[in-house]
């Protein structure tokens, strides 16, 4: 890769994606170039059908491009295997759904300490990290909480927590105010904000225009293209 | 001395009568003969040890005067157990005079010791007994119990068709169970969590699930048969057990719902695993 790589966690040259709808093609992404630096804080935004989810999907790898490469953290993930992808993402990317995505019969504390065992990280450790990360997102006193003993804003940090367990290079999140009341949206918004300062980079789509204007950075997207980086 | 040897157990049948006898003013002292009676004559006819009944070979006509000196219980034998006849021991000489018969019997039957030389006995009985044949008891309960053994193909049958389509059915609630939770695997496959992670946590929990479920299927299968054999002992009188959980039954239970609950479980958990998690979460 070329020099200077390294300061850029994501680094998308010309990508394209398709997707087959029948006979027809659908270009979802139309050449699209983007660099994202370490300790960024991006939000893509654009109209509805523009191609964001498509973009994030690829820069979570867990879609792949048709053609163009994406590069993370200086590695090529455009055409992992299954099985590495799988690994690349437990150990460098945190993903934050719009829908949480907890599992109902784990407490918070388990949420949050399940993708460090699947990294084999020893249970105390993970305990006591999971702990930790619940305290950080200012649910310390929801450890032994299930997901529908906890409200939406609750279970959406705790879902951040579970994002941010093995440490990733890179957190990613799609719509995560989108199931959210105004004033629980503005505590994930600051809570992002607080990750940011503290050094994750995050990238996150967006209908929400203060979590937009929380950012750093705004990427305008249109027709699959990015309109202005 | 063959003869001597035991009560002959011959069946009373309809032409010797028990009836019951007038009690004598001042019966003295007399010994009187006895004779053994079933749990279920007694019950109905109301007798008791020590009652004095006539036993004529007609119904009506003046008998011997006896004593109920045993009540019976039949024992545990299948092809008597829905039969209604009631049954009468009487001792050999006393029937046969009684009936008429003169010195003759049909059939008697030999206790032997435990430690008898049984077929070297059959031998010689078939030799010095012209007329006789003799078998053991347990060739002629199997030569009695073919019936039963149609019956027990027949739960046989049942049996196997139950299993065959409560497999099918589990596998189908399997399917649809884990395939309620598509966006939950999505998501986790999303987080990183590997295919064989999923699988085996999926495939773990059917083998839990399977198992407890055997277990309250055997605790059910107990108590039912408790209960049916209280029911049905009562009703026929009889110490047979009409229904038994057997521990090669546990064992066979739980091992086929332990073996079906993780064919279950991989199978639905592959059909999730197979499919890219993006296209798990549906659009
Ligand atoms: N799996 C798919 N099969 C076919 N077409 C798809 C698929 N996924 C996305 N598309 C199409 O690609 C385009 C971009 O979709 P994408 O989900 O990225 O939009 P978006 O910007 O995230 O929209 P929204 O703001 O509504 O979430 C849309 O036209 C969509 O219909
Ligand atoms: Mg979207």
């Amino acid at each position: 890769m070329s020099a200077g790589v390294d300061s850029h966690i994501v680094s998308l040259r010309d990508v394209r994606r398709d997707y087959a709808l029948g006979a027809e093609r659908v270009h979802a992404l139309q050449g699209v170039t983007l660099d994202v630096e370490r300790g960024d804080y991006v939000a893509i935004v654009g109209p509805s059908g523009c191609g964001k989810s498509t973009l994030l999907n690829l820069i979570g790898v867990i879609d792949q491009p048709t053609s163009g490469t994406v590069a993370i953290a200086g590695r090529r993930v455009d055409a992992m295997s299954d099985r590495e992808a799988t690994q690349f993402r437990l150990r460098n990317i945190g993903f934050v759904f719009q829908r949480f995505y907890l599992l109902p019969i784990l407490s918070a504390l388990e949420n949050v300490a399940l993708p460090m065992a699947e990294a084999k990280v020893s249970k105390g450790v993970r305990t006591e990290r999971a702990a930790e990360l619940l305290k950080y997102v200012g649910l310390g006193n929801r450890e032994r909480h299930r997901p529908s003993e906890l409200s939406g804003g609750e279970q959406q940090r705790v879902a951040i927590a579970r994002a941010l367990a093995n440490g990733p290079t890179l957190l990613l999140a799609d719509e995560p105010t989108g199931e959210l009341d105004a004033r629980t949206g503005a505590e994930i918004i600051s809570l992002f904000q607080r990750l940011n300062a503290d050094g994750t980079t995050i990238v996150v789509v967006t209908h929400d225009e203060d979590l937009a204007s929380a950012a750093r950075r705004k990427v305008h997207m249109r027709d699959g293209r990015v309109v202005d980086a | 001395m063959l003869l001597a040897a035991l009560l002959a157990s011959l069946l009373v049948q309809g032409s010797a009568s028990v009836g019951r006898a007038p009690v004598p003013a001042a019966a003295p002292a007399i010994e009187r003969r006895t004779i053994a009676i079933d749990e279920a004559f007694a019950a109905r006819a109301h007798l008791k040890i020590g009652d004095l009944v006539s036993v004529s070979s007609r119904p009506g006509a003046i008998g011997d005067t006896v004593t109920v000196g045993a009540i019976v219980r039949r024992g545990a034998d299948p092809s008597e157990v829905a039969r209604g006849d009631l049954r009468v021991r009487m001792h050999l000489d006393q029937l046969q005079t009684i009936a008429g018969y003169g010195d003759r019997v049909d059939r008697f039957a030999i206790a032997t010791t435990p430690a008898a030389d049984i077929p070297r006995l059959i031998d010689r009985i078939n030799r010095v007994a012209f007329g006789f044949k003799a078998y053991r008891s347990r060739d002629i309960a199997v030569e009695t119990s073919r019936t039963f053994q149609v019956v027990s193909r027949f739960h046989r049958a049942i049996g196997i068709i139950t299993i065959v389509a409560s497999s099918v059915f589990l596998l189908c609630i399997m399917v649809l169970k884990v395939e309620e939770r598509r966006r939950d695997i999505a998501a986790l496959r999303l987080m990183g969590i590997s295919r064989a992670t999923v699988v085996r946590a999926i495939v773990l929990e059917a083998a839990v699930v399977a198992v407890l479920g055997s277990a309250l299927g055997v605790v059910l299968g107990w108590v039912v048969s408790l209960f049916v054999n209280w029911h049905y002992q009562a009703l026929y009188r009889t110490p047979l057990e009409f229904s038994m959980v057997t521990p090669p039954t546990v064992v066979f239970a739980v091992s086929l719902s332990l073996a079906l609950g993780i064919v279950a479980g991989v199978v639905a958990s592959l059909r999730l695993v197979r499919t890219p998690p993006l296209a798990l979460f549906g659009r």
